[in-house]
């Protein structure tokens, strides 16, 4: 080791000193993997196949506790980060460009492999298991003995679209997401521009305001999306009556009230009664429900993951923490986030509108 | 004391805290821990054992007759009891051999071996069951829980307090005198305990030689917090190389265990539960534990080196990617020690593996498994990263050494196939975890789809781990051979095309899972395509040796010994795309021979051969040359005396993941004791016995020839002679720096910029100090565009 790097004192809890090289030592990445590993432990002693245990429940929030200490000290390490230090590409092909940049494309091409492996998931069983409208309408569900006396469930597959599409109103908070995400990719946008607005051409103060704002009203559009989704799964809303547009007073339930749950191998629908008998077809549609709140949960995992970075960014623009020398490191989270809004678009036409 | 001290004191201590809250999984899991009623005794009423209480066991003979009904009368005295109560008591009673049966209805079986009072017992304080001895010689141990109870079941304290417990245990001999059993959990825990001491006393020892005047918490402290924290390449390098090797060690202690138990027919050192916890663990542990690590501890070292970059793209992440596979270890191996652990098979069959049959480690394993898959992606990010654009100026692709290209195809394929096996994973997980029905069949999930998503992964993986120890024997042989390695863009262009056709051949695992018979042809003829790129390096690395002249070092006799093992491996590999023979083959010992010969004789000899050449370089001391040999012929007999004769043994028919066999004049004994004498079905020729001896005897001689390295290891850090920057005459950019290299390990950072960065002339230049073949091979190949240099 040279004396040069013994004289900085490097620390390795942070804040790092940068404009010698790169990052000196750090806590964070023993610290926040400890934490994966008692989160993932502790979350599968809570629940165990399905069975709650809530005496694990506070464990679980230490695991959540123990990687947030260790992101706040890799967040530390970055908050002096200036762009001083920002490495360039020294061969060819990618030559001058940013390293890290370069890292964001590779990253997300493994995450185009997640949301791949999902879907093959979900055609798998989506074209391998007959529909649950198919089977009612074929109409020897009755004769097969699938009735409520004998308590059997068909095995059918019931897309979320048959209960989301099935209304405007039902359908309205996925597609307001969709809005919300794609205005939001444009903010990132936004943010970006001023950031990168050459030094002496605006206000530093002016950069500071817009840069904050572009990066907090993303922040929101997230938070929006995150709730909606909320309240499409577990809450369900209310609609007022309003005459003039011909609106009537109702609930739209959430998909939980609705019994569309990754345990539901007693299901039945509201339209699936035979109306002679009054009896109600039975269907065990766990299998689709399943791959439904775990593809769109993947993508909601990665959107609650934007805003906790995004938190960090918009308060390090905040502190008027970017200016053109250190603008790209918005741009490498709003590749991220486009993928997510590009990933939305591929989401939600499979599983709220097919 | 100044404020680093103080820091670095209390993060260590902070540390080494949180690692312990990680490990809890794994110590409460002790033999002494949640081992279930034998250990934790009966529902235990009251926190403390009471003396009061005295339990008692009547009946028992001192030394017992083959299947005799004994008749056992359990009672205590003492405690709160009294008739008057609505309770008095409550037992539990668990013997390790032979079976106990209630012989009314104050006493229920729970299995048999274990049994306990009913409700209606409950008003008792004493019990009779029988117990009929084993027809076999055993030590029995008895081990009894009584509660003293007070009554107050009805109560608002819940009944329990108040009450009192003791515990009782009694073992009695057989007829014939035999030596005490191991108990295999005992003998794991321990090993591992033992290794783990001596890892760190070595450790500490290393820290003491560096230094001995500083021998103190002082500079201890600052000493571990700067490896915990490092994020330097060479120093995560090492890293990974400690724990690959120790969890080399680990794995071998299971392989050990497991051959034991197969030493003879019909043993009984490990029961079938234990057996199948045995093997999983060693697979999981040698794939993703050991062989993985190892790979990326060369890839850190050399990598950034082998291109003339100062550290990798993203050091930090770096640093990431290490730390969380010990904590993975640690759920990988919750349970294990328990008798809880993973049972499923390193490939983690479904519907087993989500089935609640399936083990409770078997949750952690996944949980273990999700953070490894963590790790290789965020390795995967910094590899290609690296190596795509932190090349010297004037280094193209088609002049990368081929460790480098072989660690980019490697990371390439892995990166391309894992997140599949990650989301397998998290399925899994929600299905043993929330509940989700991925993989339920009731509700109509398919458990093939995990068997897809696994081998989609697990086929390109096996690559992942052979490709790099290519690399390696591609870089030493050249070296060796005192020229350029032969036909160095066959070479590339061969490591790329397996990385492109590994991708469409995994259905070869799955062609007796009734897979379309199109579709098996495909495959079939995809799976052969493969051997042509793995023969044409094997015959560049002929051609390399044929036109150089062979210098004998210790790593050019392990790369030789590479190049039979490897072969021999690629050879039985090419019996099982033909599906008439895997049909025959499939879960035999011809498998276990084969993935041995390319897992143990490729990628571990390749590790093994890059250590000795790379050994001088990173630690800037020389391994002895003798022992070095010495370990090679010792471990290369033993191995072969290990993995040849399964191939015989599988042709027989003998079973894979099994935990026993029998041979033909085996008497067999029906349920009723009686003798059945013909051949069992699936029994072996008698021969099989002596063979299973004979690999087991190598097993053990192979498992201690490597002790040989590690001493040779120790011994060379501590006073070994120092090693020159170039020792064996190699030219790629590693040999142009120190050994060890210096931190940043090429150039220095000033104003933002990077100076003095090597480039590609610079090797040349010391290429230039080469007579032979290989300064014209250079002069021609790697001399770069005289602008990019420039730059
Ligand atoms: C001392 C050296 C070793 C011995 C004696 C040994 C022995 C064995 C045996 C007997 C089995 C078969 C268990 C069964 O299926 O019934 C096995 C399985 C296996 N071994 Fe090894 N082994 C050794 C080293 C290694 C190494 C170095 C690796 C990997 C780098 C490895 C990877 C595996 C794998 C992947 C399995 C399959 C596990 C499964 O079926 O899930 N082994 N080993
Ligand atoms: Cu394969």
């Amino acid at each position: 080791m040279s004396d040069h790097d013994e004289h900085h004192h490097p620390s390795a809890w942070g804040p790092h000193d940068w404009t010698h090289g790169a990052p000196h030592n750090s806590w964070s990445p023993l610290i926040m993997s400890m934490g994966f590993g008692i989160f993932l432990f502790m979350l599968a002693e809570a629940f165990t196949n399905g069975v709650f245990n809530a005496g694990y429940v506070p464990l679980v929030f230490v695991g959540l506790f123990v990687s947030l200490v260790g992101l706040i000290i890799w967040w530390r390490q970055d908050m002096s980060f200036d762009g001083t230090y920002e490495p360039m590409a020294t061969g060819a092909p990618f030559k001058n460009i940013q390293i890290r940049k370069v890292a964001i494309w590779v990253f997300l091409m493994s995450e185009m492999m997640v949301f791949t492996s999902l879907f093959s998931t979900y055609i798998r069983y989506r074209t391998g298991i007959e529909n649950c409208q198919t089977v009612f309408e074929r109409g020897d569900w009755m004769q097969q003995g699938y009735t409520l006396e004998t308590g059997e469930a068909l095995i059918c597959f019931e897309p979320a679209s048959h209960l989301i599409a099935s209304s405007m109103w039902h359908i309205a908070p996925g597609a307001i997401n969709t809005f919300a995400l794609i205005i939001s990719s444009f903010t990132i946008v936004q943010a970006l521009r001023w950031a990168k607005k050459p030094f002496g051409t605006i206000d530093e103060e002016v950069r500071r305001k817009r840069v904050f704002r572009y990066l907090g009203s993303t922040w929101i559009l997230a938070i929006i999306f995150l709730i909606l989704k909320m309240t499409e799964w577990f809450i369900g809303f209310y609609v007022p009556e309003i005459e003039i547009l011909g609106i009537h007073e109702h609930h739209i339930h959430s998909l939980y009230a609705e019994g569309y749950l990754i345990n539901a191998d007693h299901y039945h629908h509201h339209d699936w009664v035979d109306e002679a008998t009054g009896a109600t077809m039975l269907a065990d549609i766990s299998v689709s429900a399943s791959t439904f709140y775990v593809t769109t949960g993947t993508h909601g995992v990665h959107v609650a993951g934007g805003i906790i970075g995004l938190t960090y960014m918009t308060f390090k623009a905040w502190t008027g923490g970017y200016t053109p020398k250190n603008a790209v490191s918005i741009e490498y989270f709003g590749l991220y986030w486009h993928f997510v809004d590009l990933v939305w678009v591929l989401v939600f036409p499979f599983f709220y509108l097919y | 004391m100044n404020r680093e001290k103080i820091i670095s004191r209390t993060l260590v201590i902070f540390t080494v805290l949180l690692l312990g809250m990680v490990a809890v999984p794994s110590a409460t899991s002790l033999p002494t821990g949640v081992a279930g009623v034998k250990d934790s005794g009966c529902n235990c009423h009251g926190a403390v054992v009471s003396d009061s209480v005295i339990p008692t066991l009547e009946g028992l003979p001192e030394t017992y007759n083959y299947s005799e009904i004994y008749t056992l009368n359990i009672a205590f005295t003492g405690g709160p009891a009294d008739p008057a109560n609505i309770n008095q008591g409550g037992f539990n009673l668990w013997v390790s051999d032979g079976t106990i049966t209630p012989s009314d209805a104050s006493v229920q079986s729970w299995n048999p071996n274990e049994v306990s009072h009913t409700d209606a017992g409950n008003d008792q304080t004493s019990w009779t069951v029988e117990w009929t001895a084993p027809a076999n010689d055993r030590n029995v141990q008895f081990i009894l829980h009584t509660n003293s109870v007070n009554g107050n079941a009805g109560s608002a304290e819940g009944g329990t307090i108040g009450d009192e417990w003791n515990r009782l245990s009694i073992q009695i001999s057989s007829p014939v005198v035999i030596l005490e059993q191991a108990n295999p959990y005992t003998v794991l825990t321990t090993l591992i305990v033992v290794s783990f001491v001596l890892l760190l006393t070595v450790l500490t020892f290393i820290f003491y030689q560096n230094n001995p005047e500083s021998f103190d918490w002082e500079h201890f402290a600052p000493w571990v917090a700067g490896w915990l924290t490092t994020t330097d390449h060479k120093r995560v390098g090492t890293l990974y190389f400690l724990a690959g090797f120790f969890f080399l060690g680990i794995g071998g202690i299971m392989a050990i265990l497991i051959r034991i138990q197969l030493m003879v027919p019909g043993n009984d050192f490990l029961t079938q539960d234990q057996y199948n916890q045995f093997f999983t663990l060693h697979g999981t542990t040698m794939i993703f534990l050991a062989a993985m690590p190892l790979i990326n501890g060369a890839a850190n070292w050399m990598v950034p080196l082998q291109i003339g970059a100062p550290d990798l793209a993203l050091p930090r992440l770096n640093a990431m990617s290490f730390w969380l596979q010990p904590v993975g270890a640690v759920l990988i191996f919750t349970g294990v020690f328990s008798g809880t652990g993973a049972d499923t098979g390193w490939t983690g069959y479904a519907p087993y593996i989500v089935s609640e049959t399936a083990h409770v480690g078997t949750t952690m394993w996944v949980a273990g498994q999700i953070l490894l898959v963590a790790s290789s992606t965020l390795t995967g990010i910094n590899f290609l990263t690296t190596i795509a654009v932190m090349r010297a100026p004037g280094m193209g692709w088609m002049q990368m050494p081929l460790f480098t290209w072989s660690i980019l195809v490697a990371n390439l394929m892995l990166f391309l196939s894992i997140p599949a096996f990650g989301v397998g994973l998290i399925q899994v997980y929600l299905d043993r975890v929330i509940g989700t029905a991925f993989y339920d069949a009731a509700s109509g999930g398919d458990p093939l789809l995990w068997s897809h998503l696994f081998w989609y992964f697990g086929h390109p993986e096996v690559y992942v781990v052979i490709v790099p120890a290519f690399g390696i024997i591609s870089e030493v042989i050249a070296t060796s051979a005192r020229r350029s390695v032969f036909g160095y863009r066959s070479m590339v262009y061969a490591m790329a095309g397996i990385g492109v056709v590994s991708f469409i051949v995994y259905g070869h695992h799955m062609f007796t899972s009734g897979m379309d018979p199109t579709l098996r042809f495909v495959t079939m003829l995809t799976t052969m395509l493969v051997a042509v790129p793995t023969g044409i390096k094997i015959f560049n690395w002929l051609m390399t040796m044929n036109g150089g002249s062979l210098v004998y070092r210790t790593h050019t006799l392990w790369a030789l010994g590479f190049l039979v093992t490897f072969t021999l491996g690629g050879i039985s590999g090419m019996f099982f795309p033909s599906m008439a023979m895997d049909l025959h083959f499939h879960e035999s010992y011809f498998v276990v021979a084969h993935f041995h010969y390319v897992l143990v004789g490729g990628t571990v000899f390749g590790l093994f051969c890059g250590v000795y050449y790379w050994f001088p370089k990173m630690s800037g001391k020389m391994l002895n040359e003798k022992l070095g040999v010495l370990h090679f012929l010792t471990a290369f007999v033993t191995y072969n005396g290990i993995f040849w004769p399964m191939h015989r043994l599988g042709v027989w028919g003998m079973a894979r993941r099994h935990h026993t066999y029998f041979i033909s004049v085996d008497e067999v004994r029906g349920v009723d004791g009686e003798i059945i004498t013909e051949a069992v079905l699936g029994a072996l020729p008698p021969e099989a016995a002596g063979w299973n001896m004979f690999i087991t005897v190598n097993a053990i001689l192979f498992f201690f020839s490597n002790f040989i390295l590690i001493a040779n290891v120790v011994i060379s850090l501590v006073r070994g002679e120092k090693a020159p920057a170039d020792p064996w005459g190699g030219w790629s950019f590693e040999w142009l720096t120190d050994s060890p290299p210096p931190t940043p390990s090429f150039g220095r950072f000033e104003n933002g910029e990077w100076h003095d960065l090597p480039t590609l002339a610079d090797a040349n230049e010391h290429v230039a100090h080469e007579p032979s073949r290989l300064g014209i091979w250079f002069s021609k190949l790697m001399v770069a565009d005289k602008e990019e240099v420039e730059n």
